[in-house]
């Protein structure tokens, strides 16, 4: 006992000698929906250290977008913010500022790029024209030392920077769109970036190389992102912390290559051993049991991964299992924990 | 056994106004598919990989070149009778969205196909009921609670499956499967690849992967070739594995090295490199190496004369490439 309180005070201390740019905590967001209400986020706490590239790892309908839209106070109808605080720079909470304070940050302080950024390009206008709507919106006055910044992105990035700010999105490749989308959020010179499964829709050679650039970026320019994917291999690659996220909520986070190497909760060792890999045994690859959650799985008291789960006991179906550390900065929600399938 | 010899095709499309343009997409592509066996088709999009599975199944009219289907070269046969045999080859989309009819229930569409079989087969009603469960446990399902469900009320994975069971109610000895993990969750994907390698275990399918990722590849079992695509040329040929542990063309190179790194689990292969330069659909031909541009090995020669698709020692490893060098790209397993 007295062993693992005095781990979460070296933790807690830890923290605190890290500035984090975005501190939520309790996060819950609802979808009302015919069947009743859907919690899609459900008691979140995520940091996103300064400088640093955080992982958010779940299967489609998780909630990890949901997450992401409640951070940055943009969840849309049906859904709701329940209760949660978000903290910008240890300062304002993004969650209690105006409208209009709240869309000054969203764009200057907190950049994004989404998955299909095809549709968040205005098909009627020419890319260059856009640059200068988002600057003119932002109170941007040297609108053209924008432009110069732009081009310069644009060529860090590996376009034709003219030939892209006079085109319309439809003359764009798709790896084109996705790293003008990225010129998009950074082009206000933001310092956290959420990246919304934006390199889910290329090519492999594509998508290499959009990561490198991110990569090379995040070091220059020291951004905070946050990488959210179904694909663990992007995450893995690119990411320093990383978390698990299933059905709403967090099951396990830490260290890329301490949880990818040391598995703790049986959903995230069960997704390493379902991946397709290029190295290893081919036979020791298995897909993960079971279907995906639906609304049921919310309804029920105990663990949401109880249907799935292989070491699971009586006492999982009564009670939810808290994140709890087991390591410097590794946290787990199982009851099992050191438990082998 | 599918043999593909020398298959070339160019498509005419609309470049300006009144221009038309000559794209070719597929190059001299010749490969050959055992009974049983698996050939995957590896490249970016656009490289022509798809486009040689659709001429495959007939979807597409090769401009050159010749298919021959167990001996049988379809061109040259008559309308019902090249039919008849291409409904030996089934094909299987990318999109299982898309694929399904919305309106009707997994079970119209399984019987719809099936009734035409019990027809050839001088069956009646209860061959078909009986055929539609079986092949739905086959893939997977459970036919009692997905019989009367519509597709909307199916997850990715589940519809990927039930095209497949509906698919093989024509009983196919080849199922071409176009990028069919691309769209589902990556958890799933591991179920969907056993389910192919078992087809090809239990029923001696043999299949044709179409995919971008090459770790998939991996998972169809024994004995799988890999064939390198790009712009609609075949670069490099060989066993699964071997491509994969020793490649000797720098395209196939590039994209071993684009696999993200699991860390903790992997480490890269101490040759890894990162191409940036961007495909491009070029407007003139080119006379030299079609991947000299973006090469970061190339030489001068490289762009004056192209390198043909030879096949070295052994008969199964082939690539073209004047400068072959193997290069360690593919990350390998960190051990603990």
């Amino acid at each position: 006992m007295t062993n693992a309180s005095s781990a979460n005070m070296e933790n807690v201390i830890e923290e605190k000698n890290q500035d984090m740019a975005i501190s939520a905590r309790n996060i819950n967001v609802v979808y009302s929906t015919p069947t009743g209400q859907i919690p899609a986020v459900r008691n979140v706490d995520i940091d996103l250290p300064k400088g640093s590239i955080t992982g958010i790892i779940g299967e489609s309908g998780s909630g990890k977008s949901t997450l992401i839209m409640a951070i940055m106070n943009a969840v849309t109808k049906p859904g709701k913010i329940e209760s949660g605080s978000v903290i910008l720079d240890g300062k304002e909470d993004m969650l209690k500022l105006s409208t209009e304070q709240q869309r000054k940050i969203r764009g200057k302080k907190i950049g994004f790029v989404f998955q299909a950024a095809q549709n968040s390009l205005n098909p009627l206008r020419r890319v260059g024209q856009q640059i200068l709507d988002l600057g003119r919106s932002h109170d941007v006055k040297d609108l053209r030392a924008l432009i110069k910044y732009a081009k310069e992105l644009l060529m860090r990035l590996g376009l034709d920077a003219d030939r892209v700010l006079a085109s319309y999105q439809h003359e764009l490749s798709g790896g084109m769109r996705q790293r003008v989308g990225i010129m998009f959020a950074l082009v206000l010179n933001a310092d956290i970036v959420f990246l919304d499964e934006s390199t889910t829709a290329l090519d492999m050679l594509s998508q290499a190389s959009v990561l490198e650039i991110i990569r090379e970026l995040q070091k220059e320019k020291k951004l905070t992102i946050a990488l959210v994917s179904h694909d663990i291999g992007v995450i893995a690659d690119l990411s320093e912390r990383i978390e698990i996220f299933y059905a709403g909520e967090i099951v396990e986070e830490g260290k890329t290559d301490d949880v990818l190497a040391n598995p703790q909760h049986p959903y995230t060792r069960g997704l390493i051993r379902a991946i397709p890999k290029i190295s290893g045994d081919i036979d020791s690859a298995e897909p993960l049991k079971g279907a995906s959650p639906d609304y049921k799985t919310y309804q029920q008291p105990g663990c949401l991964f109880y249907d799935r789960c292989p070491i699971r006991t009586d006492e999982c179906l009564k009670k939810r299992p808290d994140l709890t550390h087991i390591g410097k900065s590794h946290k787990v929600a199982c009851f099992r924990v050191g438990v082998h399938d | 056994m599918i043999e593909i010899k020398n298959l070339e095709k160019y498509f005419t499309i609309k470049a300006k106004f009144s221009d038309r343009k000559i794209v070719h997409a597929v190059r001299r592509a010749s490969l050959t598919i055992p009974d049983g066996g698996a050939v995957s088709l590896i490249g970016e999009s656009g490289c022509g990989k798809t486009t040689i599975g659709r001429m495959l199944c007939g979807m597409e009219t090769p401009s050159e070149g010749t298919i021959i289907i167990n001996g049988q070269d379809i061109s040259k046969l008559r309308r019902g009778a090249r039919a008849r045999l291409l409904q030996k080859i089934q094909l299987i989309h990318q999109d299982p969205y898309q694929a399904l009819n919305p309106t009707h229930t997994i079970q119209q569409m399984m019987s719809a196909t099936l009734k035409k079989m019990a027809r050839q087969k001088k069956k009646g009603a209860e061959w078909i009921s009986q055929r539609t469960n079986e092949l739905l446990k086959l893939v997977g399902l459970d036919p009692s609670t997905i019989l009367f469900k519509y597709p909307h009320m199916l997850s990715g994975g589940q519809k990927q499956r039930v095209i497949i069971a509906r698919a093989l109610t024509v009983e196919p000895e080849m199922l071409v499967a176009d990028e069919v993990v691309s769209m589902i969750d990556v958890s799933l994907r591991l179920g969907i690849l056993k389910l192919l390698r078992s087809l090809r275990e239990k029923f001696n399918i043999s299949i044709l992967f179409i995919t971008h990722d090459i770790a998939s590849a991996r998972y169809l079992g024994s004995n799988t070739e890999l064939y390198v695509v790009y712009k609609g040329m075949i670069i490099e040929k060989g066993l699964t594995e071997q491509v994969i542990r020793q490649p000797h063309h720098p395209y196939t190179q590039a994209l071993l090295s684009a696999m993200p790194i699991l860390k903790g689990i992997e480490k890269p292969g101490k040759d890894r490199f990162v191409l940036t330069s961007q495909f491009r659909q070029s407007e003139e031909e080119q006379v030299g190496c079609l991947f000299a541009d973006r090469c970061p090995f190339s030489q001068p020669i490289c762009s004056e004369k192209r390198p043909e698709l030879i096949s070295q020692g052994n008969s199964t490893d082939a690539y073209a490439c004047f400068f072959p060098e193997i290069r360690d790209v593919a990350a390998v397993s960190v051990d603990h």
